[in-house]
C-alpha cells in the first residue's frame, strides 16, 4: 500500500497584491486621518460605562463591600471573577505576540500589536479588581513591600501577594514589550505625518528610530529576549493567579491541575476576545486583506485545542475527585452538578465543552459569522467557569452548617458593566492613534522581505512558488 | 577634504529592493569601510552576514539584570521573613523557599525585561532625536518602502567621488550628499 | 433550634407543610409562605417554618414578638400572637384554622443546611456503643479510613500526621508562656445559645439586623450548630458550639497578604485589626468558617448610630477594640481576660510566671455556659481542667484530616436511649 502526500504550501499571508508601500498605506491612514463620525459615539458610550464605573466604585468606597452580594461563606464574589476573567483574557495577547514568535509563525504580525494592546488594557481592567475588593481600599499600598513607619513587611507567603508581583510585573513587562514593538512604527507615522502636532508626537514616541541595521539587530536580540521572557511570564502569570485558588484547601480549590488548567482556559478566552474585537475591527478599518480568514483558521484552531484542553482538565478533576475517595472533593463536585449552582455547571458545559467541538469542522472555522458567536459565548463560558471555582466551591464546603447562597447585587453587575468602559476607553483611542497592526513586522514576513526570493542576477523579485512534493510510502 | 560652509555627513545611496541592498552592503564591506550603515523598514535576513557585524551584547545585559533580580527578590524575602521581623504564620519554618518561589521568578523576569529594553536603547543610542539624515526629505522613505545606505564621513576611507562611484556601480537609484545641519 | 432571627413563625413538619403548600426554605434568602391561623375567630398572619422532628398535624407559635412602641430592636419585630391566645387556650388550641395566604415573608435564618450530609462532624453514640468501643470518636472510628498521613508519621516515630513543612512544633513554643487549648463537651451542651449571646456582650460584637442576617453575614464569633439526623419525621437534634480553633498550622494565617493573622507564643490565632485590609481570603481559607468580615460599619451605623443615648454606649465592654468596617473579626480566646489574667499572675509573682492558675482566666462563653460544657485552660499545666478533657478517649478534632492541629476540641455525646423506647 502506498500513500501518496501532497505538499500544500503554507498560505499567503497577507492575501491581495500588497507592496511595502501599500501595506503602510492601509495601516497608517487611520492614525493620520480626521477622526470617523462612529468612532466618537463609541467613545462617548465607553466614556459614560467608565464614569458608571467610577461611580461605581465611589459609592463602594463611602458605604462598604457590603454593597456586594457577598457574604459568609462567600467571601470572593463577582469581584474576583472578574480579576480573573480580565487577566486571562490579557493572556492571548503575550501568547500571540511572544510564544507565536518564539514558534516563527509568521501569521502573528497580523495580530500582534491589537492582541497586545487588548492584553495590556485587559490586565488594567483585571487590575482594579483586586484593589477595590479590599475593605478599607486607602490602604490598599500595606501590599507593597517598602519600608514603612510601622516596621512591618507583606506575608510573602500568601498568594495574594504573588498576585501583586505577577500581575504588576505582567503589565510592566508587557507595556514594554508592547512600546519596542512600536518604536519603528511610530518612526512610520512621524515620517507620514502632515501635522506638526502628529509629527512631533510620533516623533518623540519614535525616539530617533531610523531603520538603521545596526539599531535593527539589537532591537532584535531585545525582542527576542523579551519574547523569550514572556512566554514564562504568560505561563507563570495565570499559574500564580490560579494559585489564589489551588493554594487554599477548600474541596474544588484545592487542586493541582489548576494553574495547567487556568493557563489554557486564559488562552481559550484571550483569543476568543480578540477574534471578537478583531472581526469588528477588520471590517470598520478595511484590514480583510492583513487579518484574513487564514489566520482566523489558525485562531480558531488555537482556541479548539485549548477548548478541548479545558474540556479535558474537567474530566481529570472530576475523575481524581472519585478516584481519591475524598469526601469533600467528590462532596463538592458532587455539589458542582445538583446543587444550587447547577445552573451554572451546565451553562459552563455547554459553552467550554460543547462549544470547541464545532471548530473542529473547517467550513465553521472559516465562517466569520459563527467564528464571532463562537468567540462570544467562550467568553461567556469562561466567565462561569471561574464563577463556579470561585463561589460555589465557596458556598458549599465543609461544614454544611455554613453553607449558604450568593447573589451578585446591582452594584456587582454594574462595576463589572463598567471595566467595559474601561477596556473600550482605552482601547478605541488606540485605534484612533496608534497603528493597529505592526506594520514593520507585516512587512518582514512578506516573501518580498526576503532577499532569497530575488533572483540573484537579475535582483528581480521571484514569486516563490507551491512545490507539490509527492512521495511514495511502501509497507514492508 | 575641500572646506565646504557646511560639514558633511555622509553620502546616501537609495535601492530598489532588499537585495540590492544587501549585495551594495557586501561591496561596502569588502571595500573596508566600517562607519556606515544601512536603513530599511523591517530587519533583512542576512544583512549582519554582509555587513559584518557581531553577536549583540545585549544578551550579557539581560543576565546581569536577571541575578540582580533573583538576587534581590530572595534576599528581600528571607532578610524580611527570617530576620527583620519574623511571626509564626501558620506554624511554617522562617525560611519557606517554595513560597519564595513565584516571586523570585517575577523579579526576575521584571528586572531582566527592563534590561534588555533600556539596554537596547542605550546599545542604538536611542532616543537620539537629531539626526542629519532626518534633514533629507527622500530619506523617509527609510521606515516606509525605501532602502538605503548611508557611508558617513568619519570613515578614514571616505571621498565623495569614490563612495559615489560604488554606490553607482552597485546600482543605486539614487545617491546624494547629506550634510550636518 | 431554629435558627431564626428576628421573626417569629408556625413551626410545624415537613408532611403537615405538605398538606398546607408550605415549602421549607433552602440555601439562600428565605422567602417562605405566610399562613392564617384562625383561632375561635381571631385571625393572625405568621410565616411557616418546616421543623425537622415536630408533631404532624400540630403548629407551634411563640409569644412575644411584634412589639410596638419598645423600641428600635422590638418595633416590626414578628407577628403579635396574644390575640390567638385566650382563657380558655391560654397554652394549646384545637380548634383552628390554617390557611395558605399565598403571601411571602423574608425570614432571617443563620444555617441553612441542616444535614451533615455524612461528614462525621459532630460525633455521638450511644452508651452500649460506647462500651462496646471506647474510641468511637476517632477519625478511624468515624469514617472506617486511616487518617491520611498517620501511617507514614508512624513510620517516622511521629504521633501526628506530617507536614511537608518543618513545622513550628510544640517544642519551639517558649516554655515560660502557657498553651492556651479549650474543650467543649458535647454531651453537657443543651443547645442554648448563651455563649454565642455573652461572647457577643463581651466583644462588643454587632447587631446587624435582619437584613444583613438575611444575607448571611452575621457576626456571632461563636456559634451553635444544630444538625439533624437520622429518620426526617424523627430526627434527632444535634448541636456543636464553633468557635475559633486557633489552629496550630492556621490556613488563614498563610493567605493573608499582610500578615494580618499571626500566631502568638501562647499559641493563639492573632487577629490584628487595624493591619487587616480586608480581602477576606482569611475567611475563604478557613475551614470552619468562624471568621466574620465587617461588611458595612456596623459598629457605628447599625449598632450604635451616634443618637443613641449615652448608657448604650456605656454598654460597650471598654477592653475589647471596636472593629470598623472592611475589617475581620473572630473569637479570640477572650484575649483581653488572658493577658489581664496574665499580667495579674506577673505581677503577684514578682515576674516569675506568666502561667496563670486554672479557672483564675474563664472565657466569657465558658462563664456563661449553663451547662459547664466549655473547658478553656491552660495546655502546659497537667493538672488543669482542659489537660484532663484532651486526654479523655471521647476527645476528638473537628476536620482533623486537614492537618490544621486545632486547639479547641470536642468531647463527643453519648446518648442513653431506653432500649425499651429507641
Amino acid at each position: 500500500m502506498s500513500t501518496d502526500y501532497k505538499y500544500v504550501p503554507e498560505p499567503a499571508l497577507v492575501k491581495g497584491d500588497h507592496t511595502f508601500g501599500s501595506i503602510t498605506d492601509i495601516i497608517a491612514k487611520t492614525p493620520l486621518s480626521p477622526t470617523p463620525k462612529l468612532w466618537y459615539l463609541a467613545f462617548g458610550i465607553s466614556n459614560l460605562l467608565l464614569i458608571t464605573l467610577l461611580g461605581a466604585v465611589g459609592y463602594l468606597i463611602w458605604e462598604g463591600i457590603g454593597i456586594w452580594g457577598l457574604n459568609n461563606p462567600a467571601g470572593w464574589g463577582w469581584a474576583i471573577i472578574n480579576f480573573v476573567w480580565w487577566v486571562g483574557i490579557g493572556h492571548a495577547g503575550t501568547l500571540i505576540s511572544a510564544i507565536l514568535f518564539l514558534f516563527r509563525q509568521g501569521w502573528r504580525t497580523a495580530i500582534n500589536r491589537f492582541a497586545e494592546a487588548m492584553t495590556i488594557f485587559a490586565v488594567m481592567c483585571a487590575g482594579f479588581f483586586p484593589a477595590i475588593h479590599v475593605g478599607p481600599i486607602w490602604v490598599i499600598y500595606w501590599v507593597f513591600p517598602v519600608p514603612n513607619s510601622m516596621a512591618i513587611w507583606p506575608n510573602f507567603s500568601s498568594p495574594l501577594l504573588w498576585d501583586v508581583f505577577a500581575v504588576s510585573t505582567y503589565f510592566t513587562v508587557s507595556l514594554l514589550f508592547w512600546y519596542v514593538g512600536l518604536v519603528p512604527d511610530f518612526a512610520t507615522l512621524r515620517d507620514k505625518a502632515k501635522s506638526k502636532v502628529a509629527k512631533i508626537s510620533y516623533g518623540i514616541a519614535a525616539l530617533g528610530w531610523t531603520g538603521s541595521f545596526r539599531n535593527w539587530w539589537n532591537y532584535e536580540k531585545a525582542y527576542m529576549i523579551l519574547a523569550g521572557l514572556a512566554t514564562p511570564l504568560v505561563l507563570s502569570v495565570h499559574t500564580i493567579v490560579s494559585f489564589d485558588f489551588a493554594v487554599s484547601m477548600i474541596p474544588g480549590w484545592h487542586s493541582t491541575i489548576f494553574p495547567p488548567y487556568f493557563v489554557a482556559g486564559a488562552i481559550y478566552s484571550g483569543f476568543a476576545m480578540v477574534l471578537t474585537l478583531m472581526i469588528i475591527a477588520r471590517k470598520i478599518y478595511g484590514l480583510e486583506d492583513i487579518m484574513n480568514i487564514d489566520i482566523r483558521e489558525k485562531m480558531n484552531l488555537v482556541m479548539m485545542v485549548t477548548g478541548n484542553l479545558v474540556a479535558f482538565a474537567y474530566l481529570c478533576e472530576g475523575f481524581i475527585a472519585w478516584y481519591s475517595g475524598y469526601i469533600y472533593e467528590q462532596g463538592i463536585f458532587w455539589l458542582y452538578a445538583t446543587g444550587p449552582y447547577a445552573w451554572g455547571f451546565y451553562i459552563l458545559m455547554f459553552c467550554n465543552v460543547v462549544t470547541p467541538q464545532f471548530l473542529w469542522s473547517r467550513k465553521i472555522r472559516r465562517n466569520v459569522a459563527l467564528t464571532f458567536v463562537i468567540s462570544i459565548i467562550v467568553n461567556i463560558g469562561m466567565w462561569f467557569e471561574r464563577f463556579m471555582i470561585a463561589v460555589a466551591s465557596l458556598a458549599t464546603d465543609f461544614m454544611p452548617s455554613n453553607w449558604d447562597y450568593f447573589s451578585p447585587t446591582f452594584w456587582d453587575i454594574i462595576t463589572y458593566i463598567g471595566t467595559f468602559g474601561l477596556f473600550f476607553t482605552f482601547f478605541l483611542l488606540f485605534l484612533r492613534y496608534l497603528p493597529m497592526v505592526a506594520i514593520a513586522e507585516v512587512k518582514g514576513v512578506m516573501p518580498q522581505a526576503d532577499p532569497h526570493n530575488y533572483d540573484d542576477e537579475t535582483k528581480e523579485f521571484v514569486k516563490p512558488k507551491a512545490e507539490p512534493a509527492v512521495v511514495d510510502q511502501q509497507t514492508v | 577634504m575641500e572646506a565646504k560652509d557646511k560639514h558633511i555627513h555622509g553620502v546616501l545611496a537609495e535601492f530598489k529592493n532588499p537585495k540590492e541592498l544587501i549585495d551594495a552592503a557586501s561591496a561596502v564591506e569588502k571595500s573596508g569601510y566600517n562607519k556606515y550603515d544601512t536603513y530599511a523598514p523591517f530587519p533583512i535576513h542576512g544583512m549582519e552576514k554582509a555587513m559584518g557585524i557581531k553577536e549583540s551584547p545585549l544578551g550579557w545585559i539581560v543576565l546581569g539584570g536577571a541575578i540582580i533580580g533573583l538576587v534581590g527578590a530572595v534576599t528581600l524575602m528571607v532578610w524580611v521573613m527570617a530576620y527583620e521581623y519574623p511571626m509564626n504564620i501558620s506554624g511554617k519554618p522562617f525560611i519557606n523557599i517554595p513560597v519564595y518561589v513565584p516571586i523570585a521568578f517575577e523579579l526576575t523576569v521584571l528586572l531582566s525585561a527592563f534590561a534588555a529594553v533600556f539596554g537596547m536603547f542605550k546599545l542604538n543610542n536611542l532616543p537620539k532625536f537629531h539626526n542629519p539624515l532626518f534633514n533629507v526629505e527622500r530619506f523617509k522613505k527609510a521606515s516606509d518602502d525605501g532602502f538605503f545606505i548611508c557611508i558617513e564621513a568619519e570613515d578614514d576611507l571616505f571621498s565623495e567621488e569614490k563612495v559615489s562611484s560604488l554606490f553607482s556601480d552597485a546600482g543605486a537609484t539614487h545617491i546624494e550628499t547629506v550634510y550636518d545641519k | 433550634m431554629t435558627k431564626i432571627t428576628w421573626d417569629n413563625v408556625a413551626l410545624m413538619s415537613k408532611n403537615t407543610a405538605d398538606r398546607l403548600g408550605v415549602e421549607a426554605a433552602g440555601l439562600g434568602v428565605a422567602n417562605v409562605d405566610v399562613l392564617a391561623i384562625t383561632v375561635n375567630g381571631t385571625t393572625v398572619e405568621i410565616p411557616a417554618w418546616v421543623q425537622p422532628g415536630h408533631a404532624d398535624d400540630s403548629i407551634t407559635i411563640t409569644v412575644g414578638y411584634g412589639r410596638e412602641g419598645v423600641g428600635k430592636v422590638a418595633n416590626g419585630t414578628g407577628v403579635d400572637t396574644y390575640p390567638l391566645r385566650s382563657t380558655s387556650a391560654m397554652l394549646y388550641a384545637t380548634d383552628v384554622q390554617v390557611e395558605n395566604t399565598g403571601k411571602k415573608y423574608e425570614i432571617a435564618c443563620t444555617q441553612d443546611h441542616n444535614s451533615m450530609e455524612g461528614r462525621s462532624l459532630l460525633r455521638h453514640a450511644t452508651l452500649q456503643e460506647y462500651r462496646d468501643n471506647p474510641d468511637f470518636s476517632t477519625y478511624d472510628s468515624a469514617y472506617n479510613a486511616e487518617l491520611p498521613g498517620e501511617a507514614y508519621a508512624g513510620e517516622q516515630g511521629q504521633d501526628r500526621p506530617l507536614s511537608i513543612f518543618d513545622a513550628i512544633d510544640e517544642a519551639d513554643y517558649p516554655d515560660y508562656e502557657p498553651q492556651w487549648g479549650m474543650t467543649i463537651d458535647l454531651n453537657s451542651c443543651i443547645g442554648c445559645g448563651t455563649c454565642t449571646i455573652a461572647c457577643q456582650a463581651e466583644n462588643n460584637i454587632p447587631v446587624i439586623g435582619k437584613r444583613e442576617v438575611s444575607n448571611g453575614r452575621e457576626m456571632h464569633w461563636i456559634r451553635t450548630d444544630r444538625y439533624f439526623e437520622g429518620d426526617v419525621d424523627d430526627p434527632k437534634a444535634l448541636h456543636q458550639p464553633v468557635p475559633c480553633m486557633h489552629c496550630e498550622l492556621a490556613p488563614c494565617e498563610q493567605v493573608c497578604p499582610v500578615a494580618a493573622t499571626t500566631h502568638s507564643d501562647d499559641g493563639m490565632n492573632q487577629m490584628t485589626y487595624n493591619r487587616c485590609i480586608g480581602t477576606r481570603y482569611c475567611a475563604n481559607n478557613c475551614p470552619y468558617k468562624v471568621r466574620r468580615f465587617n461588611f458595612f460599619n456596623y459598629t457605628k451605623e447599625f449598632l450604635t448610630t451616634g443618637s443613641d443615648p449615652e448608657v448604650v454606649q456605656m454598654a460597650m465592654n471598654p477592653e475589647v477594640t471596636v472593629r470598623f468596617r472592611g475589617v475581620m473579626e473572630k473569637c479570640t480566646f477572650c484575649v483581653q481576660r488572658v493577658n489581664r489574667a496574665k499580667i495579674n499572675k506577673k505581677i503577684e509573682t514578682d515576674g516569675e510566671s506568666l502561667k496563670p492558675d486554672d479557672g483564675s482566666v474563664e472565657t466569657a462563653c465558658q462563664q456563661a455556659c449553663p451547662a459547664d460544657a466549655i473547658y478553656f485552660g491552660d495546655l502546659t499545666d497537667p493538672d488543669s481542667k482542659v489537660t484532663q478533657t484532651k486526654k479523655n478517649n471521647r476527645n476528638y478534632l473537628l476536620l482533623e484530616e486537614l492537618n490544621t492541629r486545632p486547639r479547641t476540641s470536642y468531647l463527643a455525646k453519648l446518648r442513653n436511649p431506653n432500649p425499651k423506647l429507641a
